[in-house]
């Protein structure tokens, strides 16, 4: 139910987001550092459902606040003219590769205690 | 929570981002900006970009403006003789000066450089190409035989206007325009055709081997100048 429910979201955002008009240029820069934002908050919301630790409201606050305050923070830093953006991306890409990391170590490790256990069973049988 | 509205929420989240990712791909596509490893010029790029967009922005909003001024004024002047007559004033020399779209019948020239690739013959390869003096020649040829609003690939000719060689292209009102120039004139299309008589520039032009077509037309509407035209020295005495 709920991969069926994730496919379809992505199928119909893909087809809707194909058929859009575009946005200006100008704004362009603040929906790619949502975009990353709420990738980020993917992969922190896979990788809290691997420790067992995941919390829908936490997951949803975290999706859209992470967003709105990248855009706010990225607006600022064009106020101010500093590149605040990039500290943005720095943190949530960096993040991105640690949460992707610990899902590597996740699978890396079950998939090696499969191939101990056969391991262990064709030598009982032998 | 059940697994329902669970579902159904990251299905909505899950909408949201491939929705943005999807339109952001399709902007940065459409923006034509190629990527480059320099990162002034790419700061330079979007910064033109922005600028573009101001500018086309800020266009919209003043013609908007001026068609509410417009309206105003009708309004307003409505009820008055005197006023109504002023306001005629006001639109007839607009219309003289290039500064509301017109239109009328009259003629379309087009005038194309040579297309075909195999050309026979010693030949002056500049003689295929449309030159800012053809445009002009053309231009002032028509004005000769009454036209009474001029446009060159949708710039209005107006008293300001100068056609001059720019390159690979031709500037008019400051604006590049390139080959095929569509040159429309609204005046009496009989007259306006002589343009084609035996002698006449378009001949001249054809035998030099310039793609050439005239075309009569019952309704042209012509644009209206899109620049200002903001006298400074010229003086009412």
């Amino acid at each position: 139910m709920i991969f069926v429910a994730i496919l379809l979201g992505c199928i119909v955002g893909a087809i809707l987001g194909i058929n859009a008009p575009i946005i200006s240029y100008t704004y362009s820069s603040f929906l790619a550092i949502a975009v990353i934002a709420a990738l980020d908050s993917v992969f922190g919301g896979i990788t809290s459902v691997l420790n067992g630790k995941f919390d829908l409201k936490i997951f949803i606050s975290g999706f859209f606040c992470n967003a709105i305050l990248s855009i706010l923070l990225t607006y600022l830093g064009q106020k101010l003219n500093v590149d605040i953006y990039l500290a943005a991306i720095v943190v949530f890409v960096g993040r991105m590769f640690t949460n992707l990391t610990i899902i590597r170590r996740y699978y890396i490790d079950k998939w090696s205690e499969k191939v101990k256990q056969r391991n262990i069973k064709s030598q009982n049988e032998e | 929570m059940n697994k329902k509205v669970v579902s159904i929420i990251l299905g909505i989240m899950c909408f949201l981002l491939t929705y943005g990712i999807a339109i952001q791909i399709k902007t940065v596509n459409n923006s034509n900006s190629t990527i480059s490893t320099n990162a002034e010029e790419n700061n330079l790029r979007s910064e033109v970009l922005k600028y573009k967009e101001k500018y086309d922005n800020r266009y919209l909003e003043l013609e908007k403006a001026e068609k509410t001024l417009e309206k105003e004024r009708e309004k307003i002047t409505k009820n008055n003789a005197e006023l109504t007559s002023l306001e005629e004033n006001i639109k007839n020399g607009n219309k003289i000066l290039g500064l509301s779209e017109v239109t009328g019948p009259g003629i379309i020239v087009r005038l194309q450089d040579n297309q075909s690739k195999n050309i026979t013959g010693i030949f002056d390869l500049s003689k295929l190409i449309v030159h800012d003096l053809d445009v002009l020649s053309v231009v002032n040829e028509l004005k000769n035989a009454g036209a009474e609003a001029i446009s060159v690939n949708e710039q209005r000719i107006v008293p300001t206007t100068s056609i001059t060689c720019d390159g690979n292209v031709v500037k008019i009102n400051g604006e590049k325009v390139g080959t095929p120039f569509e040159i429309k004139a609204i005046g009496l299309p009989e007259q306006l055709a002589a343009l084609s008589r035996q002698g006449g520039y378009l001949s001249i032009l054809e035998d030099d081997r310039v793609e050439t077509d005239l075309k009569k037309s019952n309704s042209i509407t012509i644009p209206k100048y899109s620049g200002v035209i903001d006298f400074k020295y010229a003086k009412k005495k």
